[in-house]
């Protein structure tokens, strides 16, 4: 295929399959009983989950000092993993919500999956602070409600506002999700023959029956949820790098930080669901409904997006050198040539310049060649973090307490375990819900729509 | 659909366009004479405010252009003309930038040898911030915006008479190199007319701030000129209110994209409470500048957020145009407010005087001109584009 035909639009769906191939294509892992390879799957998760575990409980028992944190670098690992995964969360509500208000057809094949991987990685980000406090079991208190012990939290402070952006990210995500999947459940609950099942998909359909009036009240309630969702993308990260810029840390007070951090959300959220997207479309013979095009799509928004963040990189750079502000220019020459210089030009090699193989087609179609940008990608994005929050405060004003962070074992385990905990939940969700809308793929597929083919037969 | 719906007969805009273009560029033109003449500061910095905002509306207008090709967008594929009529003022920035570069010793503090050899933080900004680089710097992007507009023009217009898809395709490489080159450049502009007329400020989000004003003016010329245009049956029959819709989705989302970067701007200085960056803000609440930033909220945000919030609202002829109208002058109140509290005499407080109404006559003729000119000489719709077809079908 050299040249492309710009008068026809490009089906979302190929392959021509028909409306009931496509919902059996989708249900077949939902009606099957699960194979060896699942189990398989699911045991190396669970295993890795396990270690998080552990090292969480060895943790709680003798209490943070088993963590690298120390002064000067008082948030390490678990402040990077926090901003690192509601970072991942951030492409699902960005395909669900943004694409959706754009009219963006070919994100139906993929906005189910991608908001299941937001509600994911919003539990496996929401851990992080909890944890971090060393006393999660007062995590209660951070709700502002009228207490005995007249306990209030402090309002000016960005950390709290954490506490609001994400729950309310993630309940709005949730009721989002459950919205579009509600035609889902009936149309499994029509099809399946076992009782129990039946059961739960007649519960989980709210007595959805495909009715017109079900669909136009169905279309209103997600047109507002999406716009809903919409500034919530902005505002979560946007408050996440607030914890940051509102300090007067230089390398973290930056006002280009806000959209900085949004873009940088997009850009490893696309990463993370164009990896697990490539197995997945495999794995589950997905490969008409979430087609090459759809991750070339992807690819181009990684890219775009790379640029952004090292747009900012270099702006940083640009201002620390303009502003004339000595300790300015001080953090970002550390960070480029300091000690931890190894882990800057790892952020600026995985999410500048390796992201730049995109502008060839063929890079951006072909999908072993992708799937290692793209991992390259998540390793960047989370070295992006500890450079922000190591970099900045291992050598603040005073030279006298200046120092190194080292993580210790479980900090790397408690990060493996929260990976450990994403794929365990990913792998359950393809075994226990519809990996694809199934009624937002078959409005988009051939023949569902109006089309000029269809409208010469009128003229 | 048959072909008898596609053939597109050219109609002139009517005569009385360029006559009132050239009106209002020739009073502009005798009034701006006088007022460097009355008071030389004062225009000078006016003068700057409408070149930035001739930035805005060019540059803006071939950044959607690009955005266009660049997204694979099919809706704006009939109006895209409307776009580039005017992304042709781009060539007339090197023109306008002249009166300008006699004039930076009034508008920037910088270029005052006797400031910097005092001022060791001017000192330090001196590789970037001197005369010779800062012309240099001005040409340059002028010179990559007209290159990049003379371009894309070309394939678009010679697409009108071969039809062929090569030209679409070679518009969108061209579009996703314009894109950076574009957001570097804006950047640049923003920081060079902009942030160093107060040359001890600075801010990282800068240049993104003036971009999200760019585009809201170059949507909302765009808009303007489309409504009128439909509303006297220049355009094809199938533009319909679901093209405007977009259009006023748009604007609507570039709204809440300015407020977004303006607040987080402001959230950030305020919150750090850092004095080599409030000050600038503060300047900003000195005297009656107080009532401009509060004004520059209302009407900047809060008027145009309400005014497009319900989806109806977004496709109304009538409300899109009003509010077009509305947010041009609020991007050039927003410019003005940028600046003009940096100019000498203008620190405790605005003062009026009538030389603040004259540049904006003269950059209106000036546009009305230049689009109407485009209009006479090129087709008002894309004949060529392969994308036209399903642009006129669009439906939402």
């Amino acid at each position: 295929m050299s040249t492309v035909d710009y008068s026809v639009e490009v089906p979302a769906v190929q392959g021509r399959l028909s409306l009931s191939e496509i919902e059996e294509l989708v249900a077949k892992p939902l009606d099957s009983k699960p194979d060896k390879k699942f189990y398989i799957a699911l045991g190396i998760s669970t295993s890795v989950l396990g270690i998080g575990a552990i090292c969480l409980l060895i943790t709680f028992l003798n209490g943070v000092g088993m963590w690298g944190n120390n002064q000067p670098v008082s948030w390490g690992f678990p402040i990077v993993n926090f901003v690192f995964w509601v970072g991942i969360g951030h492409a699902g509500t960005l395909i669900s919500a943004i694409l959706f208000l754009l009219r963006q057809k070919w994100r139906t094949g993929i906005a189910r999956f991608a908001e299941a991987m937001t509600i994911f990685a919003v539990m496996c980000a929401g851990i992080f602070p909890v944890i971090h406090t060393g006393r999660p079991w007062l995590a209660g208190y951070l709700m502002p409600y009228p207490n005995q012990h007249s306990l209030w939290v402090n309002f000016t402070s960005p950390l709290v506002w954490d506490v609001f952006a994400v729950s309310v990210y993630f309940t709005v995500s949730l009721v989002f999700w459950y919205t579009g999947l509600i035609p889902d459940f009936a149309t499994l609950r029509d099809r399946t023959t076992s009782k129990i099942k039946k059961t739960i998909y007649s519960i989980f359909s709210l007595g959805w029956r495909h009715s017109t009036r079900h669909w136009q009240h169905y279309e209103k309630a997600y047109v507002i949820l999406a716009g809903f969702a919409t500034p919530l993308v902005l505002s979560v990260h946007t408050i996440v790098s607030f914890d940051f810029a509102v300090s007067i840390m230089p390398g973290w007070h930056t006002t280009i930080f806000p959209p900085y951090f949004v873009a940088g959300a997009i850009f490893s959220g696309f990463a993370m669901v164009v990896t697990v997207l490539i197995f997945v479309r495999k794995i589950f013979d997905l490969q008409n409904i979430i087609t090459i095009d759809h991750l070339e799509k992807m690819n181009k928004v990684i890219l775009a997006t790379g640029m952004m963040v090292g747009y900012a990189y270099g702006m940083e750079f640009f201002i620390a050198w303009y502003s004339g502000v000595q300790f300015e220019q001080f953090v970002f020459i550390n960070r480029a040539f300091g000690p931890y210089a190894w882990a800057y030009w790892i952020m600026v090699s995985c999410n500048v310049f390796i992201p730049q193989l995109f502008w060839f087609k063929k890079i951006r179609r072909s999908v072993p060649v992708m799937l290692i940008i793209v991992i390259f990608v998540n390793v960047g994005m989370w070295f992006e973090r500890f450079v922000i929050v190591v970099t900045s405060l291992h050598r603040d004003y005073l030279p006298s307490s200046w120092g190194m962070y080292a993580p210790t074992l479980y900090d790397a385990g408690i990060l493996l375990g929260s990976f450990g905990l994403f794929f365990t939940l990913v792998i359950l969700f393809t075994k226990a819900l519809p990996v694809v809308s199934i009624s937002e793929v078959k409005a988009v597929a051939d023949g569902a729509q109006p089309s000029h083919h269809g409208g010469e037969k009128h003229g | 659909m048959n072909d008898e719906e596609m053939t597109y007969q050219k109609k002139e805009l009517p005569a009385s366009v360029s006559k009132i273009g050239l009106g209002l560029l020739i009073l502009g033109i005798i009034l701006g004479v006088i007022a460097f003449f009355a008071d030389q500061t004062r225009a000078s910095f006016n003068y700057l405010i409408a070149y930035a905002f001739m930035i805005s509306i060019g540059v803006g207008s071939l950044f959607l252009v690009a955005l266009e090709y660049a997204a694979g967008a099919v809706w704006s594929v009939p109006i895209r003309r409307v776009v580039e009529f005017f992304a042709a003022t781009i060539p007339f920035l090197a023109i306008l930038v002249i009166p300008l570069l006699f004039n930076l010793h009034d508008l920037f503090h910088w270029t005052h040898a006797e400031a910097v050899a005092d001022d060791e933080i001017l000192q330090g900004k001196a590789p970037y911030l001197n005369v010779q680089f800062f012309i240099v710097r001005a040409f340059v992007l002028i010179a990559l915006w007209t290159l990049f507009y003379l371009f894309f023009i070309r394939n678009s217009k010679k697409q009108d008479e071969t039809k062929d898809q090569k030209l679409t395709k070679r518009n969108i490489r061209l579009s996703v190199i314009f894109i950076p080159v574009f957001a570097i450049t804006i950047s640049i502009s923003a920081m060079d007319w902009l942030m160093s007329a107060e040359p001890h400020w600075f801010s990282t989000i800068f240049g993104v701030y003036f971009f999200s004003g760019t585009v809201i003016a170059a949507l909302a010329a765009a808009t303007l000129a489309t409504v009128i245009l439909k509303e006297n049956n220049y355009l094809h029959p199938k533009i319909t209110n679901d093209h405007l819709f977009s259009l006023g989705a748009l604007l609507f989302a570039f709204i809440n994209f300015w407020a977004y970067i303006a607040f987080s701007q402001f959230l950030l200085i305020w919150y750090a409470d850092l004095p080599e960056e409030t000050f600038w803000f503060l300047q900003k609440w000195e005297g009656s500048w107080a009532v401009f930033s509060i004004i520059l909220i209302v009407i900047h945000f809060i008027v145009p957020y309400a005014m497009l919030v319900s989806n109806p609202a977004k496709s109304d002829p009538k409300r899109i145009k009003f509010i077009s109208v509305w947010l041009l002058f609020a991007h050039l109140f927003d410019l003005y407010w940028l600046v003009m509290p940096e100019a000498p005499g203008m620190e405790s407080g605005y003062t009026f005087s009538w030389i603040d109404f004259v540049f904006p006559i003269l950059i209106v003729g000036l546009t009305i001109l230049v689009f109407n000119y485009k209009a006479k000489k090129d087709n008002l719709l894309p004949i060529g584009d392969p994308k036209l077809k399903r642009g006129l079908d669009f439906h939402l």
